[in-house]
């Protein structure tokens, strides 16, 4: 879960993370009872990166100049997404400024402290600073002081830094967090520093463990569980894939592409669940016979092999027969003696993965 | 470390809040697996089937004597206390079949476990199945025949298809092991290709799916080559992007600096890696016995 930038300045607020004096604005007529004095920043508060860019921050100097930003801020989508609240913040005049993050290295499984003396928005010359950290054992003080040390800092700022670092370790350690980033970190001229942007995702796994993070989760329904796999080129394809893992949706996503074929969908299931199967077959559009006759669907491969199920009778009435849809079924040998009798001519058991795929790819051809 | 993986090692079941456990209990029992055991807090001293059960992993062990490896089935977030609770218990094994544990309780137990030598499957792990001879964990052993090939994988559906596809070309398999579908994992691909040389039954190896992409990893299959076990590996999802592709620090940094490294680049750099280990990669399923024949395995 990715939280927004004025969800993680109050997580930052809470641990002791210097933030500037700011105020959420929920409609432009909330800037008339602003708290800050201007000058102030506007931000838009939306979950993808590049908002400077688009247009999406805007310094304002006083009431009226505000309200027409807002407007034109709540009203500019940015990479499709439209703001619902405005971060207004107080204006820093920085000298320096400097990029902090904590990841988790998978390969290490350790997390890493991250840290560039090139903060901002030059990413490139940011990356090529970037110092690490490897946290090998329990968390002490001494690594953020060893990271804000290989970032070149010294004396009253390098522990002002590391004091930062070790906060945001703290925070991720208490909230479960996947990544947490400061960028940039501001440093103005009398060397008092400040988170000026803030980025936060919270390990999706542990996010049920933190109620105080309940109120912004977006609600996690089996419709959003459901994983959706999509083929890399989006060209509208007359293949359908429904199946059980995410490594054989991976398999057969390119098995079609090395043939040739063009996939609509794929979605990865579990087959012992109803209600997902259900929903899985709303997704791919095949619910009812107008709609296949309406679409470009031609086949919908089925590979449920090594799911836990021993209820094939369960899976063939989801399965539809409709004239213009043919199913292909990889199962496994044993699985094909029980069925073979019981199914409808559109659906075509097969017992070997590049068959199912060969026989898909050709009627998809045909 | 030592691993002990004998038909007759002592097995505990912590936990069965996992809809999957019940089912995976009588499947091993009916296979013969030695479970002594089941640990549910606040149901000790009843029965389940014909099993003991226990509140604390050391009652049982005081009761049943030593155990080789608990199977830990217990929710998400109850993971790291189990397998904490297993490890002062002095259990040398752990298969966590529980999907979803928290990154930081991993590094929490990693950490400990490295401290305790003791040995980790998973989380997110299907378990370990040497056919014939031993079954740990959730896979179901109609799919895998015994024979010489072991297969490493991190995918239960693939891993399913891949043995399906080595049993139509005669190829059975001599022990298949699941590290874990958890971004992070205990005992890592390395490890397990490492104990592999010196496993008499296995003649190849088979790698599956997203494992064992980095150099040192690279480098112990490139051994296992040397020695005349040849290693195959198969890698899905080129043609495919993923919501959430599994990452490292630097990809996670990349994906943090709105720099988006896509999932089939990190799959080719994975292909890439393989190569250079010398190591054959398989473009499609049914290539993968073409493979093994063709390098001369014994299997």
């Amino acid at each position: 879960m990715d939280l927004l930038e004025y969800q993680a300045k109050e997580l930052f607020r809470e641990v002791g993370i210097p933030v500037l004096p700011s105020q959420r604005i929920d409609r432009p007529t909330d800037l008339k009872a602003l708290r800050i004095p201007y000058p102030v920043v506007l931000k838009s508060q939306v979950s993808v990166g590049n908002r400077g860019k688009a247009g999406g921050i805007r310094f304002v100097e006083n009431t009226i100049d505000a309200i027409a930003a807002a407007r034109t801020i709540f009203n500019l989508p940015i990479s499709g997404e439209y703001p619902q609240v405005l971060l207004a913040e107080a204006k820093y005049n920085t000298s320096q400024e400097f990029y902090l993050a904590i990841v988790i290295d998978r390969l290490a499984c350790r997390p890493v402290l991250l840290g560039s003396s090139d903060g901002g928005m030059n990413i490139n010359t940011m990356l090529d600073r970037i110092e690490q950290v490897v946290v090998y054992d329990e968390f002490s003080s001494f690594y953020a002081r060893r990271l804000a040390l290989k970032m070149g800092l010294q004396g009253d700022l390098m522990l002002a830094v590391s004091e930062i670092i070790e906060k945001m370790y703290l925070l991720m350690q208490s909230q479960d967090l996947d990544l947490v980033e400061i960028n940039p970190v501001g440093v103005d001229r009398n060397g008092e520093v400040m988170a000026l942007d803030g980025k936060i995702s919270v390990n999706h796994h542990a996010v049920g463990r933190h109620p105080n993070l309940q109120p912004w989760r977006v609600v996690d329904n089996v419709r959003n569980r459901l994983r959706t796999l999509s083929p890399l080129f989006t060209d509208v394809g007359n293949i359908s894939i429904l199946c059980s893992g995410n490594g054989l949706a991976l398999a057969m996503l390119d098995s079609i592409a090395q043939g040739g074929g063009k996939v609509a969908q794929c979605i990865v299931v579990d087959p012992a669940c109803g209600e997902e199967m259900q929903l899985a077959l709303d997704r791919l559009g095949i619910y009812n016979q107008d709609l296949v006759e309406s679409s470009t669907l031609d086949v919908l491969l089925v590979n449920l092999v090594g799911s836990e199920t021993d209820s094939f009778q369960q899976i063939i009435q989801y399965l539809p027969d409709y004239q213009n849809l043919t199913i292909v079924w990889r199962v496994l040998a044993n699985d094909f003696d029980r069925l073979a009798g019981l199914l409808p001519l559109s659906i075509k058991l097969v017992t070997n993965f590049d068959r199912a795929i060969s026989q898909t790819l050709a009627i998809a051809k045909d | 470390m030592p691993i002990n993986l004998q038909p007759d090692s002592r097995v505990l079941i912590h936990g069965i809040d996992n809809p999957l456990a019940l089912a995976a209990i009588s499947r091993m029992q009916i296979y013969g697996t030695n479970i002594v055991g089941i640990i549910i807090a606040g149901k000790g001293g009843q029965q389940l089937g014909d099993l003991p059960v226990f509140d604390l992993v050391e009652q049982a062990q005081a009761a049943l004597g030593p155990i080789d490896t608990s199977l830990i089935f217990v929710p998400a977030y109850e993971v790291l206390d189990a397998a904490l609770e297993a490890i002062a218990a002095n259990i040398p094994q752990l298969v966590i079949v529980t999907r979803g544990v928290p990154p930081l309780d991993t590094i929490r137990l990693l950490r400990q476990a490295r401290i305790t030598d003791t040995l980790i499957l998973g989380s997110g792990s299907a378990g370990i199945i040497i056919p014939d001879r031993l079954l740990l964990g959730i896979y179901q052993p109609q799919l895998f025949r015994p024979g010489k090939v072991a297969i490493i994988s991190r995918n239960q559906s693939l891993t399913a298809e891949i043995a399906s596809e080595l049993n139509q070309a005669n190829f059975g398999q001599s022990i298949v092991i699941h590290i874990g579908s958890d971004p992070l994992v205990g005992s890592s691909c390395r490890l397990w290709l490492e104990w592999l040389q010196s496993d008499p039954l296995t003649a190849a190896i088979v790698l599956v799916g997203d494992i064992c992409w980095d150099s040192e990893a690279a480098t112990a299959a490139y051994l296992l080559a040397q020695k005349g076990k040849p290693v195959v590996a198969y890698l899905a999802g080129i043609h495919a992007s993923t919501p959430h592709p599994l990452t490292d620090a630097a990809i996670v940094l990349s994906h943090t600096l709105s720099k988006p490294i896509h999932h089939a680049d990190t799959i080719q750099q994975r292909i890439e890696t393989y190569q250079r280990a010398k190591i054959s990669v398989a473009k499609k399923i049914g290539q993968i016995p073409h493979l093994l024949k063709k390098l001369g395995s014994k299997a």
